[in-house]
């Protein structure tokens, strides 16, 4: 039997692994507060003012806004979209190359425009 | 007490395609479904073909799908199953009849990982191993590649050029021997596409498995060694 080629999967998988990490500890939080304790009044309305929220992201020469576009937006992004094109190869839908610049391209676009914007606000 | 058994009969020289036969075969509580395969070859159907040999879950042979789940024959009971059973070949592989299936695409995976102690020193001395070392792989050194887990993966079903879940397990178990030095050349396979990548950590290898050695949990320990190589190749000069 002849070697294989090395498969490139091993980035996805991490990046996979680290959303699902995300996706678990992160984004439940988030839901919590920003989904319905806040939308439902349950907390002050001064802290989530925008000027706080703000100066919030700024912390840390503006790494913190980073490290919460990548936890909240990008890692979980690059999870699901790993399942998706994970998904399309079982449903026998789309397989290849194709589906996978499709899959992993948007998790790069989106996860861009999270990071510029953040930037753009801090 | 009888229980009836429709098994699937299939000689590809002459038939177009599979077909279901009854069987009415009388059981206790001892009766395995190999048990009742050997009465009806003995007794009602001379032509019924299948794989086995040990009686004893150690030989791997009487692998057949028991109501579309994959099982050993010999480790499977009538009495575990309400009045109807269908028995039919394992899935994913090629029948050769009735229930005897083609393993070799199997038996090609398992020989691409090198199945067996790679260590170049030749000294006399006996390799010791602690019962650490030992526990490392011992879990994964049982498989008896009976290749129901080939039946179970629906990667496998996908794609048969996937390495495949009992394959796996015999890279990782002589991959974790302190005793082995062969690692290195086994690594190339499960770092291809076919490779521990194919794999969506279904489990269904781990639940169907007679000898409860985790597949996946191989797999997967397979990922982590795999994606640790490539790290290493990009570092490494």
């Amino acid at each position: 039997m002849n070697q294989p080629k090395r498969s490139d999967e091993p980035i996805w998988w991490a990046l996979f692994s680290a959303g699902g990490v995300c996706f678990a500890m992160v984004i439940p939080g988030l839901v919590l507060t920003l989904g319905l304790l806040y939308p439902l009044g349950l907390l002050p309305e001064a802290a989530f003012s925008y000027s706080r929220v703000q100066q919030l992201l700024q912390s840390f020469w503006g790494l913190a806004g980073l490290a919460f576009a990548g936890a909240a937006i990008c890692l979980p992004l690059f999870h699901a979209m790993h399942r998706v094109h994970h998904g399309l190869h079982d449903l026998k839908l789309a397989q290849g190359r194709l589906a996978k610049i499709f899959c992993y391209g948007l998790a790069n676009l989106l996860s861009a425009v999270a990071i510029v914007y953040s930037g753009i606000i801090a | 007490m009888e229980k009836t058994l429709i098994i699937q009969r299939y000689n590809p020289e002459q038939d177009q395609a599979p077909s279901a036969k009854r069987y009415q075969v009388p059981f206790d509580h001892s009766t395995s479904v190999l048990d009742a395969l050997l009465y009806i070859q003995q007794q009602l159907d001379p032509t019924l073909a299948f794989r086995w040999s040990c009686r004893m879950a150690i030989c791997g042979s009487c692998g057949v799908m028991v109501n579309k789940i994959p099982k050993l024959g010999c480790k499977t009971f009538l009495r575990d199953y309400p009045a109807e059973l269908t028995i039919s070949a394992l899935d994913h592989f090629p029948i050769e009849k009735d229930l005897i299936s083609d393993m070799a695409v199997f038996l090609d995976h398992l020989q691409a990982v090198k199945p067996y102690l790679i260590n170049d020193s030749n000294s006399a001395e006996p390799h010791r191993q602690t019962p650490a070392q030992l526990k490392k792989y011992q879990k994964f050194s049982s498989c008896i590649n009976c290749g129901l887990c080939y039946a179970a993966c629906p990667q496998f079903g996908l794609n048969p050029e996937f390495l495949g879940p009992a394959a796996i397990v015999t890279a990782q178990r002589y991959n974790l021997d302190s005793r082995d030095q062969g690692k290195a050349q086994r690594m190339p396979q499960l770092n291809g596409k076919n490779g521990v990548w194919a794999c969506t950590f279904v489990g269904f290898c781990a639940d169907v498995c007679p000898k409860q050695l985790d597949p996946a949990a191989a797999v997967n320990q397979g990922k982590v060694a795999s994606a640790t190589d490539m790290l290493i190749s990009i570092f490494k000069p």
